[in-house]
């Protein structure tokens, strides 16, 4: 339908606007350009190919909920149809939906798996343990061909060689990789190592893709002893490296991170024993000071002054002593001089007094002695029975009797008894 | 049986450097009495010296539990 009325440039764009709307398509390319500012009412980009490019308009909230984060170099898949900007008079693509393409497809997984992972709280920093600043034992995961493996074991032997290590080789690419990769762990894993390096070669995404798999990521999460991930290069981030509890850029800084360098310990020796000498000559100082101050006391120092009066005391109480005994001595063996003269004396006359008073007894027994009376020329009559006769009644006329005389007796009958009072 | 009794050799090398480092600390606190800072002190320099001596004699050991390690590839080959 032609028309002869020439058109104002707006209404010519207007009908160009119209027939542009009308197309469309769904296009994949790469990101080149790529504008999105907090401000704008909608985000901004450019998508290529080899031949062309194309202005694309996204509204923010469509972008937004598309869940994916642009950067120019990824493989887009977008559909939506064109449109003119009246005001410059340019086209522009009005994306209505956006996703990934190819890798970009893996990525969205990953990403997805990764806020599930997160949501669960397995990246939370602090999940993640410490390894031993020393470990006995190092286990490592990794393919027992390539760089990796020989790079951990290089760097182990000329950092730490005291370490025992263990290696599990698997394979780290391919549909059965996350299983073996998670046995590979748990057998490591009884080994009872201190610490679990997994660790893999740089590759490309779809290379790295098993640890990004949740069945390695959830080992590792399970894994009794801490576990250093270096898989890739930098910048390279796989699942198994965010919720590794330490996660190293390269196969060779994980082995650097899983253990201290032989010249460091080295050098932390050197300093123990600094350490430990300046310890010991510090206490021994100490226990020198406390004694130099202990005889810098006037007790010590200046003995003679403090004990001085002491020692005059005891001085004077020595003499005092020595002169108090002989006095005293002598006052007691006056004393007991007297007492054994008197004693002597009293002995003596005690031996007169008896030796006289026993004379004396002696001859007042011979006195006594009727013998000593018949010698006078008395004589003693007795009945038969013994008995003395001091009275004649006491005898009968007939009854015999016994004189006793100085010198024997003599046999009587009585023939008469006459009483007589004196 | 006490760290100290232990014998220096079956003692791991961290354990030994662990109690290395408690023994520094111990006489640098200065509360020990001084017989037991000089025992302190000779345990100390014996784990220095049997530290010293395995770090320089350390030969690592390297077990495949699974896999077979192969020749490390030449830079030409690496992937």
């Amino acid at each position: 339908m032609a028309e002869d009325r020439t058109l104002t440039v707006t209404e010519a764009m207007t009908r160009a606007k119209g027939a542009l709307e009308g197309i469309r398509v769904s296009v994949v390319g790469e990101v080149s350009e790529f504008a999105d500012k907090p401000g704008y009412k909608a985000a901004y980009f450019t998508v290529c190919d080899s031949g062309t490019s194309m202005s694309c308009l996204m509204w923010r909230d469509i972008y937004e909920s598309s869940g994916v984060s642009l950067r120019c170099g990824m493989l887009i898949e977008l559909s939506g149809h064109f449109s003119a900007y009246l005001p410059k008079g340019r086209m522009q693509f009005i994306v209505r939906s956006l996703r990934l393409a190819g890798e970009g497809t893996l990525r969205l997984q990953v990403a997805q798996l990764a806020r599930r992972l997160e949501a669960e709280g397995l990246m939370a920093p602090e999940r993640k343990r410490t390894p031993p600043r020393i470990p006995s034992r190092i286990g490592v995961v990794t393919s027992p061909r390539g760089k990796a493996v020989h790079d951990v074991l290089r760097t182990l032997r000329r950092r730490f060689p005291l370490a025992e290590v263990v290696v599990a080789g698997v394979a780290v690419e391919g549909v059965g990789a996350p299983d073996e990769i998670k046995r590979a762990i748990e057998l490591c894993a009884a080994q009872g190592p201190d610490v679990i390096l997994l660790v893999r070669g740089g590759g490309s995404y779809e290379d790295l893709m098993p640890f990004n798999s949740e069945v390695v990521a959830r080992a590792v999460v399970a894994c009794p002893v801490p576990v250093v991930s270096g898989i890739g290069h930098e910048p390279d981030t796989t699942l198994a490296d965010m919720v590794a509890d330490v996660r190293a850029s390269t196969p060779t800084a994980a082995a650097e991170a899983s253990a201290p360098s032989v010249a460091e310990l080295r050098e932390t020796l050197r300093r123990e024993r600094r350490l430990l000498g300046r310890a010991l000559i510090n206490r021994l100082d100490g226990v020198h000071h406390r004694i130099e101050r202990i005889q810098q006391r006037p007790l010590f120092k200046e003995a003679h002054a403090l004990l001085g009066q002491r020692e005059q005391l005891l001085d004077s109480l020595g003499i005092r002593l020595r002169q108090s005994l002989p006095r005293r001595l002598g006052v007691d063996a006056t004393a007991v001089e007297v007492i054994r003269g008197r004693m002597v004396r009293i002995g003596r006359t005690l031996v007169e007094r008896h030796s006289r008073r026993v004379d004396l007894a002696g001859c007042s027994l011979r006195g006594l002695s009727p013998l000593a009376i018949l010698e006078r020329g008395y004589a003693v009559a007795t009945t038969t029975s013994g008995q003395i006769i001091r009275d004649p009644e006491s005898i009968r006329e007939g009854d015999e009797f016994t004189v006793r005389v100085a010198r024997g007796r003599i046999e009587g009958v009585a023939k008469s008894t006459t009483r007589e009072e004196p | 049986m006490s760290a100290e009794e232990t014998d220096l050799g079956a003692l791991p090398f961290d354990k030994a450097l662990s109690e290395l480092e408690t023994i520094v600390s111990a006489l640098e606190g200065g509360q020990l009495e001084l017989e037991e800072s000089m025992a302190k002190y000779e345990r100390g320099v014996a784990l220095l010296g049997a530290l010293q001596s395995r770090l320089s004699e350390a030969q690592q050991k390297v077990t495949m539990l699974i896999g077979e390690l192969e020749v490390e590839p030449t830079e030409a080959e690496s992937e």
